[in-house]
C-alpha cells in the first residue's frame, strides 16, 4: 500500500499540465499589460527611459489630435457597428430564406474576410479615386455630382465608414447564417400553419432566437471597431487621411510610438483606449442583460 | 368530415410514397395511421396538413377540396414529433402565439383568456410561466397539444405523439390524449409505428404498407380478423406463427403433421379452397398444450413474462411460439403435444390473401 493521499477531484499533478499554458498566458498576456502601464509613466526612448510621473497623461489630454482621434474612433464605431449589423442581418436573412444556391453565395460573401484588408483597400482606393474612380463614374452616369472621397477633410471619415461597413459584413453574415441554421425548421412550419406572416415570424421567432448570436457580434464588432487601424492605413495610403482628418486612436498610438518616437505617450494613449473599450463593453453587457430580462 | 380520394404521392426522386389511397373519417373520430417506417403514413399526414402537394387524387374537408388551400386556412392543428415549442417563450406565450399572429389576431387580453381556458383543460396552468426547456417530455407534449387547440381547429393532426416519451409516461399520456380529444370533440388523426399505441386509443386504424391501405378497421378486428398476411404479421406481439403448408385432397400437410381439412370450420372459409401451397397463421395463444393434437415439439426455452409463459419449440425447422398461463408449469426439455384453436387460426394464399 502506497501513500493514502489520493483525491479524485483535486490532484497536484494537474499543475504540471497547466504550467505551459499558464506561463504563456503570463508572458504574453499579463506581462505586456503591466509593462505598458509602467511605460506610460516614463519618458525618453525605449533604451534610455526616465521616470516622468503623470506628464505623459497631461500631454495626452492637452493634445487636440488625440481628442480628434477619440472622437473619430467613437463616431466610426457607433455608426459602423449598428449599420453593418443590420445590413448583414438583412443580407443573411435573404440568403437563408430566398436564395437557391446558398453555399455559393455564402462563399462569395465570405471572400472579403479571407482577403487581406490591405489588398481590398488598394482596390477601394481605385474605386474612390476622385478623377478616374468607379464610384464617381457611376455617380456621373446617374447625373449626380462627383465627390472628392479621399482628398477632402470633410469626406475622409464618411469614406472610412463606408469602407468599414463593407469590411465588417463578411464575418457577420457567416456567423448569422450559422445562427439561422440553428433554428429548427419546425418552428417556421408550425408558425406558418398558425397563419403568422413573414414579418411576424421574423420578429417573434427568428430574432429572439438569434439574440445570443447578435450579442456576440455586437461585442466583437464594437471592440474591433474601437481598435480600427488597418482600414485607415489601407484606404489613405499609410496616412490618417488628409491633414490627419481620419486619425483614429490606434493610429495615434502607432504614430506616437513608431513615427514620433514617444513610447511613453503611446502607452498612455493605449491605457486610455483600453479603459474606454473595457467600460463600453461593460455597459453594453449591462444594457443587453436588462433587455434580455425584460423579454 | 375528411375524405381522401384516390390519393397518390410520388416524390421528385421517383419514390412512390402513396400509390392509391382512399378513406373517410367521420367527425369526432380518433383515427390512427399505422405502419412500419417508410409505409407512407407521415406523407399522408403532411398531405392532409398541406405541407406536401399530392401528385394525384383529392382531399376533401366537409365535401370541399382543400388541396389548393394553404395550411393556415385548412382549420387544422398540428403537433410535430419534436413538439416544436418556441424555446424563448414561456408556456403561456407559446400557447398564445397562434392567437396573436395572422389575419384574425386577437387582443392580448382575449388571447390570454382563451389560452387559460385550454390550459385548464389540459391541466398545465401551473406551468404557464416556465420555459419549455425546463419541462419534462410529457409536459412539453401537453403544451404542444394545447397550442394546437387554441385556434379551435376542426382537425387535430399528431405526428408520432408519443415516441419522444419514456415507456411508463407513454401509457399515461395516451390515455390523456384520448380523453382530451374526446372532451373537445375534435376529429383527430395521429401517426404511429407502435401497434400497441394504436390499438389502445384509436376508434379506427388505417394500416398502411407500401403506399397502400392494407386494412381499415376497428382496432380489435385488425387483430382478430386480419385481411391479409401483412396485417396478421404486423399486428400482435409476439408475432404470429406462420407455417408453409400444402393442401392435398382435403388434407393439410406439413413436414411435421398431416391433418384433415374437416377440422377447420366451414363457414370461416372466405372462398372455396383448392389444392396448393398456403400459409397457416396461428397466434401464440391459439396453440394450446393438449392431451392430443397435431403439433408436437420439444420445448427449447421458456420465457417467463409476468403472468405469461412463452414456450419456444421447433416444427420441422420452423420456430414456433406458444403462450400459456404462468401456472402451466411446462419446463425446458419436455416434449409437449399442442392442439389448435381452429376457430381462430388463419390460412393465407402464398401472395398473402386471407382464405380462412
Amino acid at each position: 500500500m502506497g501513500k493514502k493521499n489520493y483525491n479524485s477531484e483535486n490532484q497536484l499533478k494537474a499543475w504540471y499540465f497547466l504550467l505551459p499554458a499558464l506561463l504563456a498566458i503570463f508572458v504574453f498576456n499579463i506581462y505586456p499589460l503591466f509593462r505598458a502601464f509602467f511605460m506610460s509613466f516614463q519618458k525618453g526612448t525605449l533604451i534610455n527611459p526616465r521616470f516622468a510621473g503623470v506628464e505623459n497623461y497631461q500631454r495626452l489630454l492637452s493634445d487636440p489630435v488625440f481628442f480628434r482621434a477619440l472622437k473619430n474612433t467613437a463616431f466610426y464605431s457607433f455608426t459602423v457597428v449598428p449599420i453593418a449589423l443590420i445590413l448583414s442581418l438583412a443580407i443573411a436573412w435573404v440568403i437563408f430564406e430566398k436564395v437557391k444556391y446558398k453555399s455559393f453565395f455564402e462563399a462569395i460573401f465570405f471572400m472579403p474576410y479571407v482577403t487581406s484588408t490591405i489588398a481590398i483597400g488598394i482596390v477601394f482606393r481605385y474605386f474612390f479615386n476622385g478623377s478616374y474612380g468607379l464610384i464617381n463614374y457611376l455617380l456621373e452616369f446617374f447625373g449626380l455630382p462627383r465627390v472628392n472621397w479621399l482628398d477632402s477633410v470633410s469626406m475622409s471619415m464618411p469614406t472610412l465608414i463606408l469602407f468599414g461597413i463593407w469590411t465588417s459584413l463578411a464575418f457577420n453574415i457567416i456567423i448569422l447564417l450559422a445562427g439561422f441554421r440553428n433554428i429548427e425548421k419546425e418552428h417556421y412550419k408550425i408558425a406558418k400553419m398558425f397563419g403568422a406572416n413573414e414579418w411576424e415570424i421574423f420578429v417573434k421567432i427568428t430574432l429572439p432566437q438569434l439574440l445570443p448570436t447578435l450579442t456576440f457580434l455586437l461585442t466583437v464588432n464594437l471592440i474591433g471597431a474601437f481598435k480600427i487601424y488597418t482600414q485607415v492605413y489601407a484606404l489613405f495610403g499609410g496616412q490618417a487621411g488628409i491633414a490627419k482628418s481620419a486619425m483614429t486612436a490606434v493610429f495615434y498610438i502607432y504614430d506616437k510610438f513608431h513615427v514620433a518616437g514617444r513610447p511613453g505617450l503611446a502607452m498612455a494613449a493605449t491605457l486610455v483606449l483600453f479603459l474606454l473599450i473595457l467600460s463600453i463593453t461593460f455597459f453594453q453587457q449591462l444594457i443587453l442583460k436588462k433587455v434580455g430580462r425584460k423579454r | 368530415m375528411i375524405e381522401v380520394i384516390g390519393l397518390q404521392k410520388t416524390f421528385d426522386n421517383g419514390f412512390e410514397a402513396l400509390k392509391q389511397v382512399d378513406f373517410t373519417i367521420e367527425k369526432g373520430e380518433l383515427v390512427c395511421l399505422l405502419g412500419p417506417s417508410g409505409c407512407g403514413k407521415s406523407t399522408m399526414l403532411n398531405l392532409i396538413a398541406g405541407l406536401l402537394q399530392p401528385t394525384d387524387g383529392d382531399i376533401r374537408f366537409k365535401g370541399e377540396s382543400v388541396i389548393k388551400t394553404e395550411p393556415k386556412d385548412r382549420n387544422i392543428g398540428f403537433v410535430f414529433q419534436n413538439y416544436a415549442l418556441y424555446p424563448h417563450m414561456t408556456v403561456l406565450e407559446n400557447i398564445m402565439f397562434p392567437l396573436l399572429v395572422g389575419d384574425n389576431k386577437k387582443k392580448k387580453g382575449d388571447a390570454k383568456a382563451i389560452a387559460e381556458k385550454y390550459m385548464e383543460l389540459t391541466n398545465i396552468k401551473e406551468l404557464q410561466n416556465k420555459k419549455p426547456g425546463t419541462l419534462s417530455g410529457g409536459q412539453q407534449q401537453r403544451v404542444a397539444i394545447t397550442r394546437a387547440l387554441v385556434q379551435e381547429p376542426e382537425v387535430l393532426l399528431l405526428d408520432e405523439p408519443l415516441s419522444n416519451l419514456d415507456a411508463r409516461l407513454r401509457l399515461k399520456i395516451r390515455e390523456e390524449i384520448r380523453r382530451l380529444v374526446k372532451d373537445v370533440g375534435i376529429t383527430t388523426i395521429f401517426v404511429t409505428h407502435d401497434q400497441e399505441e394504436a390499438l389502445s386509443i384509436s376508434d379506427k386504424i388505417i394500416l398502411l404498407e407500401d403506399g397502400k391501405i392494407q386494412q381499415e378497421d376497428d382496432p380489435q378486428n385488425l387483430y382478430l380478423e386480419p385481411e391479409n398476411l401483412f396485417v396478421a404479421k404486423f399486428i400482435g406481439n409476439p408475432i404470429i406463427n406462420f407455417l408453409p403448408i400444402e393442401i392435398v385432397d382435403d388434407r393439410v400437410k406439413h413436414a411435421s403433421f398431416d391433418l384433415p381439412l374437416t377440422h377447420f370450420i366451414e363457414k370461416r372459409f372466405k372462398k372455396s379452397i383448392t389444392n396448393g401451397k398456403y400459409y397457416l397463421g396461428m397466434r401464440p395463444e391459439d396453440i394450446l398444450p393438449s392431451d392430443s393434437g397435431p403439433l408436437k415439439g420439444k420445448i427449447e426455452s421458456v420465457e417467463l413474462i409476468g403472468r405469461e409463459r412463452i414456450l419456444h419449440f421447433e416444427l420441422a425447422g420452423e420456430r414456433v411460439k406458444s403462450i400459456v398461463g404462468v401456472e402451466n408449469e411446462i419446463t425446458e426439455g419436455t416434449t409437449v403435444t399442442f392442439d389448435l384453436a381452429y376457430h381462430k387460426v388463419f390460412l393465407f394464399s402464398f401472395d398473402g390473401e386471407r382464405i380462412y
